[in-house]
C-alpha cells in the first residue's frame, strides 16, 4: 500500500476579505482568517474528524482539502502534486485536474438541498457514472445504480430509482448523496455535518453505513461535526483521528478515545465538558472565562484561546504555542513544555 | 486515480436480470415523462384547461380555419350586416361588405407567428444571457450585464417605431423579433438574479464537485429549476407582442397590408365610426375580444404550466409512491408532517 | 400525572385534524409543577411542539384542540385557558406564560433593532417603559450580554448564540411565571448550548420561574431538567424525575432512545439504532403505538392501549410490560451507572 498521503495540507491559509460598503469611506477591508496555518495529512482509507464551534473554519478547511476552496496561502497536495498548480497548468506532472476533481467528493449537511428536486434518482446517480465510467451503456449504468441502492438498503431499487428526492425521507436522501459520492470511486469524501440534519436515532445507522462502504470503495473520510459524541463514534470505528479546531487553527489532534479521555488542550477539555452525556454531573459553572467566541476578523493575539482559557497566563497573550508532539497526540499548548516560561507567568484574570 | 485496488472491491452485481433498456422502453419512458405526466398535471388545473382550450381555438383558426373559411374581400356579403343575423357572415360585415369573422380568422396566423417568434426570441435570449452571466460571474457577467443594460436603457417604443418605419417589415416572424428587440433585457436581469441564488444551492455545488461541465450544470440543474419563472415570462412577452403589434398596426406604423386585429380596430374606429353610436360597435368589439382572449389564454396557460415543473405535483397526480411515516430530518414543523 | 402544586394542569388534551381523522396530540394529561424545570423529549413528528402550542391555545387552524388546560397563577384564581377570549389570551401570553420558538433568527424582525423589539413588547402590553427597559438590562446582563451593545444592534449583527439569549431575555421581560422553550438550542454550537443551559438554571433560581424545555436531544435536557416526559406518536409514554429516567427508565421506547444516541460514556459496540420509524398521524398502529418496533410486544400490546402504571415514586410509564423492560433492554452505559451509585470499589459511595 502506498505510504504517501492522499492529501497533504501544508500551512494552508484561507482568508476572506469583506470589502467595505459604499458608505464606509476609507475603511480597510476586513479580513476573516477562516483557516490560518493548518497542516494536515490524510492517508489512504483514513478517517479524520474535524470538530469545533461554528466559525472555527472546519467547513472551509474541509472544502480546501477537496479542492472546492482555493487557499490564499500554503499548499494542498494530492498524491504529491500541488492541486492548484495542476489546475492552473503551471506544473509538468502527468496528473490532470479532471482526475483530481473526480477523486475528491462531498456529502452536504442538508440532504434535501443536496439533490436536484427536479431530477429522478436514476438521473442524479447517472451523473457520476457519466464522469468516471462514460463507456458504460445505459443498461450497465442502471445495473450499478440498482446494486448500490440495494446495498444501502433501498429496496426495491427499481422503485426508488424512479423517485424524486421529495419522495424520500431525510435518511434516504442522505444515503443517495452517499451513493452519488461513492459512484465516483473517490479517494476522499468530505462529510460536511452529514449526519447533523438526521434524526438522532438514525445517525448511528448512517455512520455505520459510511464505514461499511469505506472498505469496499477504498476511500478516506474527512468528517466534520460540531458534536463530539458523533465524531468520537465515527473516528473510533474508523480507526482515525480527531482534529480540534479553534478560530482557524488546529489546536489538538489525536485518536478518538485518547483525545476524549485524556485531552491535552484546554479547549478540548471545554468541548468535552459541553458535550451532553448521561452522567448527570451537575457542574453548574462555566469553565471558560467568556461565553462568546471572539470575532474572527480580529482574533486574539498569541494563543487564540487565551481570552477564554481557564488556564491562561500572560505569556499566552503574547506568544503562539507550537505543536507539541505527545505520542499519538499533538497539542498546541505551552503546558506541555515543562521548561517554558508559562509556568512562571502570572495568571490571566478578568 | 487509485494506485491499488482493494481486494474487497465493491461488486456491482444485482439481483435483477432485466436491466437492459430496450428502445421501446425508452420511447415509453419519454412519453410518460414528457407528455403523459405533464399533461396530467396541466389538465388537473382548471386554469390550464381553460387556457389550453382557448389556445386550441386560436390554433385551429390559424391552421384549419384559414384553409376552409373564405378570405376577407370587399363585397363578399351584403354591407353593414349586424352580427348573428345570417349564417353567411356570423359576426356581421363591415361597410364595404367584408366578413368580420373572415378578417379575424385570417389575421390569426400572422398573430400566432408573431407571438411565437417574439416570445421565443425574447425568452431564449434572456435565458441565455441571464444564466451565463449569473453563473459565470466575473468579467463575463459584467460584459453581458452591461450589454443588457444598454439594451434596456434605449427607449423601447420609439426604437420599435423607428425600426418599423424604416424597414416596413411584412414577415410576421421578423415583426415578432423586432417588437421584442429590447424587451428581453429586463427579463435577462431578472433571470440573472434567480441564477445567483440557485448557483449557491448544495446540489449545484455537488455537480461541480463531480466535475460536471458548466454547460451541463446549466442545462440539467439550473434551467429546469427556473422553468416556472421562464414560462410566466414567456407568456408576458407574448402578451407584450400582442398588444404592441395591435397598437402599432392601429397607429399605422406597421404596414396595414398585413391582416391584423389592430388594423380592424383602426378601421372600425375611423371608417365605421364605431364609437359614435352609429350601430357599428360590433365591428370594434369582435377584434377586441380576439385580442383579449388570446392574452387571457396565454396567462392561464403560463400559470397552470408552472405546476407542471413542480415535481411534487407531478408525482402526486401520477399516484407515485413515497416514503411516508414522518420525516427523518430535524426541525420539521408539525404541519409539515401532515402532508 | 398529578402533582401537589401545579402551575399548569392539562387533562385529556387532544388536537385533531380532518374531523377527528388524524391526531397530532392524543389524550395528553400532564401537570407541570411550580418552579420545576420539565423536559419534554420526543423525536420529530412525535407531537412535542404541538403540546407546547396547545398549552398556549395556539394550535394552527384547522386543528381542533379539546380537553382541559388550566393555568394556576401564584396568586389569583385558576384560568381555564381554552375558555379565554382574545384579550384574555393576549394578556396570558407573554405576561404569564411566555414561549420561545425554534429558530431565534426568524423570531426577530430583521429591520428592527433589538431594543425596539423590547420596547414594542413592553408597550403592547401596556407596561411602564422605563421599568420594563431596566428589567431588560438586568436580564441581558444575567445572560452574559452587554445590554447597550445588544439593544442597539440589528438581529443579524449578533451571533446565533447572542440572538438566542436576547430572545430569552425578551421572553422574560414582562416577568412571566412560566417559560416554554421549543428546541431553543437546536441551531447552536455545543459550548453555547451547554452555556445556555447553565444560564437557564441560573435564571430559574433568580426569578422563580417554571420552565418547560422541549427537545429531541435527551442527554442535553437531562443535564437541566428536574423531571422528564417522553413522547411517542403523539402520546406521553413516560414521566419521571430525570435520575429515574436515566437509571431506571421503564418504557421500552425510552430505553431504546437512551441506547441509540451516541454519547461519550457508552461503550462503542452497544450503540444501536432503533429499528423502524415513527408513525404518521393518519397511520397510527392499533393498541400501543410503539408495538411494531418494540421487542417486548405481545398480543395485548397490539390490541389494548396501555394505561399509565406507577413504577416508582413519581414515575409512571404507559406500557404493559414495564417490569420486564429493565431486564430485557439493557442500557449501554450501565457500567457507568454502577460506578456512580456504588463507587469505584463497589461499595455504596
Amino acid at each position: 500500500m502506498n505510504s504517501q498521503p492522499v492529501l497533504s495540507l501544508e500551512d494552508v491559509e484561507v482568508h476572506f476579505e469583506n470589502k467595505p460598503g459604499l458608505l464606509d469611506f476609507g475603511a480597510d477591508p476586513e479580513t476573516v482568517r477562516a483557516v490560518d496555518g493548518v497542516s494536515l495529512d490524510i492517508a489512504e482509507r483514513d478517517v479524520v474528524s474535524l470538530i469545533g464551534e461554528s466559525g472555527c473554519g472546519k467547513t472551509t478547511l474541509g472544502k480546501a482539502c477537496i479542492g472546492l476552496q482555493r487557499p490564499t496561502g500554503g499548499t494542498v497536495r494530492y498524491r504529491g502534486d500541488d492541486m492548484w498548480a495542476v489546475r492552473d497548468g503551471t506544473t509538468n506532472t502527468d496528473t490532470e485536474w479532471a482526475d483530481i476533481r473526480t477523486s475528491l467528493q462531498i456529502i452536504h449537511q442538508d440532504p434535501g438541498a443536496s439533490l436536484n428536486p427536479n431530477r429522478r434518482l436514476i438521473s442524479i446517480l447517472s451523473e457520476p457514472l457519466r464522469q468516471v465510467n462514460p463507456e458504460l451503456s445505459k443498461g450497465e449504468k442502471r445495473e450499478r445504480i440498482y446494486s448500490l441502492l440495494e446495498h444501502v438498503g433501498m429496496n426495491p431499487a427499481a422503485d426508488f430509482a424512479e423517485r424524486y428526492p421529495h419522495q424520500l425521507s431525510g435518511g434516504e436522501q442522505q444515503r443517495v448523496a452517499l451513493c452519488r459520492a461513492l459512484l465516483m470511486n473517490p479517494d476522499v469524501i468530505l462529510a460536511d455535518e452529514a449526519i447533523s440534519a438526521l434524526d438522532v436515532s438514525l445517525r448511528v445507522e448512517m455512520m455505520d453505513l459510511m464505514l461499511d462502504l469505506q472498505e469496499e470503495f477504498d476511500t478516506s473520510y474527512v468528517f466534520i461535526s460540531h458534536d463530539l459524541s458523533n465524531a468520537r463514534y465515527f473516528t473510533e470505528h474508523g480507526d482515525g483521528r480527531i482534529g480540534v479546531m479553534y478560530l482557524g487553527q488546529l489546536v489538538e489532534t489525536g485518536p478518538a478515545e485518547q483525545l476524549i479521555n485524556d485531552p491535552k488542550h484546554p479547549y478540548t477539555e471545554v468541548l468535552r465538558w459541553a458535550t451532553p452525556d448521561l452522567s448527570l454531573e451537575q457542574s453548574g459553572e462555566l469553565p471558560m472565562r467568556k461565553i462568546d467566541i471572539p470575532d474572527p476578523v480580529n482574533p486574539p493575539s498569541g494563543c487564540r484561546f487565551h481570552t477564554r482559557c481557564p488556564e491562561a497566563r500572560e505569556v499566552c497573550a503574547r506568544d503562539q504555542p507550537a505543536d507539541y508532539r505527545l505520542g499519538d497526540q499533538r497539542a498546541a499548548c505551552f503546558r506541555h513544555d515543562e521548561t517554558h516560561e508559562y509556568w512562571d507567568s502570572p495568571e490571566l484574570t478578568d | 486515480m487509485k494506485p491499488t485496488e482493494s481486494d474487497t472491491e465493491f461488486s456491482f452485481e444485482t439481483s435483477r436480470s432485466d436491466i437492459e433498456v430496450t428502445w421501446k422502453q425508452r420511447l415509453g419512458d419519454f412519453y410518460r415523462e414528457f407528455i403523459y405526466k405533464p399533461g396530467l398535471v396541466a389538465w388537473s388545473d382548471n386554469r390550464t384547461r381553460l387556457g389550453a382550450l382557448l389556445m386550441l381555438v386560436y390554433v385551429l383558426m390559424g391552421t384549419v380555419g384559414v384553409v376552409y373559411y373564405r378570405a376577407p374581400t370587399s363585397n363578399q356579403s351584403p354591407r353593414g350586416v349586424q352580427p348573428f343575423q345570417t349564417t353567411e357572415a356570423l359576426l356581421g360585415t363591415t361597410g364595404s361588405g367584408i366578413d368580420i369573422l373572415a378578417m379575424i380568422i385570417h389575421a390569426t396566423p400572422p398573430m400566432l407567428i408573431m407571438v411565437l417568434s417574439g416570445g421565443l426570441f425574447a425568452t431564449t435570449l434572456a435565458v441565455t444571457f441571464g444564466t451565463v452571466a449569473g453563473y459565470k460571474g466575473g468579467v463575463t457577467d459584467r460584459a453581458l450585464t452591461t450589454f443588457a443594460d444598454i439594451a434596456m436603457s434605449i427607449p423601447g417604443l420609439p426604437l420599435i417605431m423607428v425600426l418599423a418605419i424604416v424597414f416596413s417589415p411584412t414577415n410576421p416572424a421578423i415583426i415578432g423579433i423586432l417588437l421584442t428587440i429590447n424587451y428581453w433585457a429586463g427579463l435577462a436581469r431578472a433571470i440573472r438574479s434567480q441564477i445567483l441564488t440557485l448557483r449557491e444551492e448544495s446540489y449545484v455545488e455537488a455537480s461541480r464537485t463531480l466535475g460536471v461541465s458548466t454547460w451541463r450544470i446549466l442545462v440539467k440543474d439550473i434551467i429546469p429549476n427556473i422553468m416556472p419563472y421562464v414560462l410566466v415570462n414567456f407568456a408576458n412577452a407574448a402578451r407584450f407582442v400582442v398588444f404592441t403589434s395591435v397598437g402599432l398596426y392601429y397607429l399605422g406604423i406597421l404596414p396595414t397590408s398585413v391582416a391584423n386585429w389592430g388594423v380592424q380596430l383602426d378601421q372600425a374606429y375611423r371608417n365605421a365610426g364605431a364609437l359614435t353610436g352609429a350601430g357599428t360597435l360590433y365591428q370594434l368589439v369582435f377584434p377586441m375580444l380576439a385580442i383579449m382572449l388570446i392574452a387571457l389564454a396565454l396567462i392561464l396557460l403560463a400559470q397552470g404550466m408552472d405546476r407542471v415543473f413542480n415535481p411534487r405535483v407531478r408525482t402526486r397526480l401520477a399516484g407515485e409512491s413515497r416514503s411516508t411515516d414522518g420525516d427523518d430530518t430535524e426541525a420539521v414543523s408539525t404541519t409539515e408532517v401532515l402532508n | 400525572m398529578a402533582t401537589d402544586d401545579p402551575i399548569i394542569r392539562m387533562r385529556n388534551a387532544s388536537v385533531t385534524y380532518d374531523h377527528g381523522e388524524s391526531y397530532v396530540l392524543d389524550d395528553v394529561s400532564l401537570d407541570v409543577e411550580r418552579n420545576e424545570i420539565l423536559g419534554i423529549v420526543g423525536e420529530s413528528g412525535s407531537g412535542k411542539s404541538m403540546l407546547a402550542s396547545a398549552m398556549l391555545d395556539a394550535v394552527p387552524d384547522p386543528g381542533l384542540l379539546e380537553g382541559s388546560i388550566t393555568y394556576v397563577p401564584e396568586s389569583g384564581s385558576k384560568v381555564d385557558i381554552l375558555e379565554l377570549d382574545k384579550p384574555g389570551l393576549r394578556s396570558l401570553r407573554w405576561e404569564e406564560v411566555s414561549m420561545v420558538f425554534q429558530g431565534a433568527m426568524s423570531s426577530f424582525n430583521p429591520t428592527m433593532e433589538v431594543g425596539d423589539h423590547f420596547r414594542e413588547t413592553i408597550q403592547a402590553h401596556d407596561m411602564d417603559l422605563e421599568s420594563g427597559m431596566d428589567r431588560a438590562h438586568e436580564l441581558l446582563e444575567d445572560l452574559y450580554l452587554e445590554p447597550e451593545r445588544v439593544l442597539n444592534s440589528y438581529p443579524h449583527e449578533l451571533s446565533g448564540g447572542m440572538q438566542q439569549r436576547a430572545l430569552i431575555a425578551l421572553s422574560l421581560v414582562l416577568d412571566p411565571e412560566l417559560l416554554v422553550m421549543d428546541e431553543p438550542t437546536a441551531a447552536l454550537d455545543l459550548l453555547m448550548q451547554r452555556s445556555i443551559l447553565i444560564l437557564l438554571r441560573e435564571l430559574q433560581e433568580k426569578y422563580d420561574l417554571t420552565m418547560i424545555f422541549i427537545t429531541h436531544d435527551l442527554p442535553l435536557v437531562a443535564a437541566l431538567a428536574d423531571r422528564m416526559a417522553i413522547m411517542y406518536a403523539f402520546k406521553l409514554v413516560e414521566i419521571a424525575p430525570t435520575r429515574e429516567i436515566v437509571e431506571h427508565a421503564s418504557h421500552p421506547y425510552t430505553r431504546a432512545l437512551l441506547n441509540s444516541t451516541p454519547n461519550l460514556d457508552a461503550s462503542l459496540e452497544e450503540m444501536q439504532p432503533i429499528e423502524g420509524s415513527s408513525p404518521a398521524p393518519i397511520n397510527l398502529p392499533g393498541g400501543c403505538a410503539y408495538h411494531p418496533r418494540c421487542p417486548l410486544a405481545t398480543e395485548e400490546c397490539r390490541t389494548t392501549v396501555p394505561e399509565f402504571e406507577r413504577t416508582a415514586d413519581g414515575h409512571v410509564a404507559a406500557c404493559h410490560h414495564t417490569d420486564e423492560a429493565v431486564d430485557r433492554i439493557p442500557l449501554n452505559y450501565e457500567e457507568l451507572l454502577r460506578e456512580d451509585t456504588l463507587g469505584p470499589d463497589g461499595d455504596r459511595a
